[in-house]
């Protein structure tokens, strides 16, 4: 079928089969081959893309889903050739590793950021909790998206591994666990 | 594979003329989060997708009298920062703000997370637990009401027909005397589906102090979502303390024993069970409007 998609502002005409996921038109149709693959299954965050200003993983989606809707993938951030701000806080604070996450963790930042411009850490790793990384641990990528949105980069609240392992110690019916934090 | 039609009704009419051409290889599109991998697998045919995605008149969530009404579109994004939603059923709130990740909640609808059936469906969890009732509408134009237990029949399993989809959800808005919670325990923090699901609705009468009409869904724990009135009776009645916290994980543990005798997941399960009810219990604590005080 004939589908009129609008990605990065721009009208594209593609062909496609009705049950064409949106991550397929954008890399096989549009050659956009910036939104990548991961896990294919909505789990990793890799494909996230922006439609009409929500954070959604393309590759559970279909492109039929984006008809009369705003696209923008990572192609979008630096379509005049210079990097976004988000972009360029990924490179100073090291945030960039083998960089397959990258393109979708910009995308839910630049969501997050276009929602909230002042968000808390937790905000953003609210927003980021479907992005994973095998690389960086994370901290670097938190650190990058406070400093796009022209916060301190400052000391991590309760850092989320730390809320894990408080979960998972856990005792019914006791008080919530506390770890040590060495006379804090 | 054989062609598939795509229609994108945006009205009610156009909608029931849609649902007129439903065959048992037709499938409704909302999200499409459980959907788009399901058609693609291997030997999935489909004739017609229809895309819910373009009625906006189906994503809402409506005060009508002593009910609240929920459109089938609406998504766990819109259900999570619905200040109607957080005052009159704070555990739907809950479910919904722990559903997978942004991505997911996103797009991803309470029409589907029901329709879909799945055992840890935590959308339905809650609306279980709130006693939902659900609407449909089918290719003749014709609108049914009934319970949504009737309309869960086991994993992957719905009493709907080709052709009838969900258009709304309702139930009785919780009122200042109730207090409703959720919990869930999963693989990891983000992006799991529940293994084990449970929502809390009671009544704490101020004056007696003593918990009434006590609602417990349980998910993950069947085929489906359900209510479990063994649990719910060990609550009656009983007054919002330490020891109802412990008869309701103990009671979770024994639900789960119930439900899946010698499943290898049953050891577990058993001990996340505890676990999950205390989670519950305390969630309890922060549903609003947190007066009179609690336990
Ligand atoms: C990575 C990931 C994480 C997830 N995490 C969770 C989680 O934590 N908790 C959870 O509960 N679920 C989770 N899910 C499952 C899924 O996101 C939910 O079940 C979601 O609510 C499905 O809604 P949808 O709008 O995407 O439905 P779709 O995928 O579009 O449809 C699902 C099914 O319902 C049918 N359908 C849709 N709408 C209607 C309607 N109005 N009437 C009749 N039939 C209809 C469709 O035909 C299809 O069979 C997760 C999924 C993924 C991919
Ligand atoms: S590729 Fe889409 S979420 Fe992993
Ligand atoms: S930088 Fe390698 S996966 Fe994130």
């Amino acid at each position: 079928m004939e589908l009129l998609l609008t990605v990065n502002g721009t009208v594209w005409e593609v062909s496609a089969r009705p049950t064409a996921r949106l991550i397929d038109v954008l890399r096989d149709q549009m050659g956009l081959s910036g939104t990548k693959e991961g896990c294919g299954e909505g789990e990793c965050g890799a494909c996230t893309v922006i439609v009409d200003g929500k954070a959604v993983n393309s590759c559970v989606m279909l492109a039929v889903q984006a008809l009369g809707k705003e696209v923008l993938t990572v192609e979008g951030l630096a379509a005049s050739g210079e990097l976004d701000t988000l972009q360029q806080k990924f490179v100073e604070q090291g945030a960039v590793q083998c960089g397959f996450c990258t393109p979708g963790m910009l995308m839910s930042a630049k969501a997050l950021l276009m929602a909230n411009p002042l968000p808390s850490d937790q905000d953003i790793r609210t927003a980021l909790a479907g992005n994973l990384c095998r690389c960086t641990g994370y901290k670097n990528i938190v650190a990058a998206v406070r400093a796009a949105s022209g916060q301190e980069t400052v000391a991590m609240e309760v850092p989320s591994e730390k809320e894990e392992l408080l979960a998972d110690l856990a005792v019914p019916g006791l008080a919530p666990a506390k770890l040590d934090e060495g006379g804090e | 594979m054989s062609t598939t039609d795509v229609v994108a009704p945006a009205t009610t009419d156009e909608l029931v003329a849609a649902l007129a051409r439903a065959t048992p290889m037709t499938r409704l599109l909302a999200g499409g989060t459980d959907l788009v991998n399901d058609i693609r697998r291997p030997g999935r045919q489909t004739d017609l997708l229809i895309d819910l995605s373009h009625m906006p008149a189906l994503s809402y969530v409506r005060h009508d009298g002593d009910m609240l009404r929920v459109g089938a579109m609406t998504t766990f994004t819109e259900l999570q920062a619905d200040p109607l939603v957080h005052e009159h059923a704070f555990c739907l709130e809950r479910a919904a703000s722990q559903v997978g990740s942004a991505q997911i909640r996103n797009v991803a609808t309470i029409g589907g997370n029901v329709a879909n059936a799945s055992p840890c469906a935590d959308g339905a969890t809650a609306l279980v637990a709130l006693s939902a009732e659900v609407t449909t509408l089918d290719g003749s134009g014709h609108r049914a009401t009934r319970p949504l237990r009737d309309v869960l029949l086991g994993s992957g399993r719905t009493a709907l027909t080709d052709g009838e989809a969900i258009v709304e959800f309702a139930f009785a808005a919780l009122g200042n005397e109730h207090r409703s919670a959720f919990a869930k325990i999963g693989w990891r923090t983000a992006v799991s589906v529940a293994r084990l699901s449970m929502a809390l609705v009671v009544r704490f009468d101020p004056v007696a102090e003593v918990l009434s009409e006590v609602r417990v869904g349980l998910g993950a724990v069947g085929e489906t979502a359900f209510r479990d009135a063994v649990l719910e009776g060990l609550l009656e009645g009983r007054p919002a303390d330490e020891e109802s916290a412990r008869i309701l994980a103990e009671g979770c543990a024994d639900a789960v024993r119930r439900s899946i005798p010698g499943r290898y997941s049953l050891p577990y399960k058993e001990r996340a069970a505890v676990g999950l009810a205390y989670d519950a219990w305390n969630a309890l604590r922060i549903c609003p409007p947190c007066e009179p005080a609690w336990g």
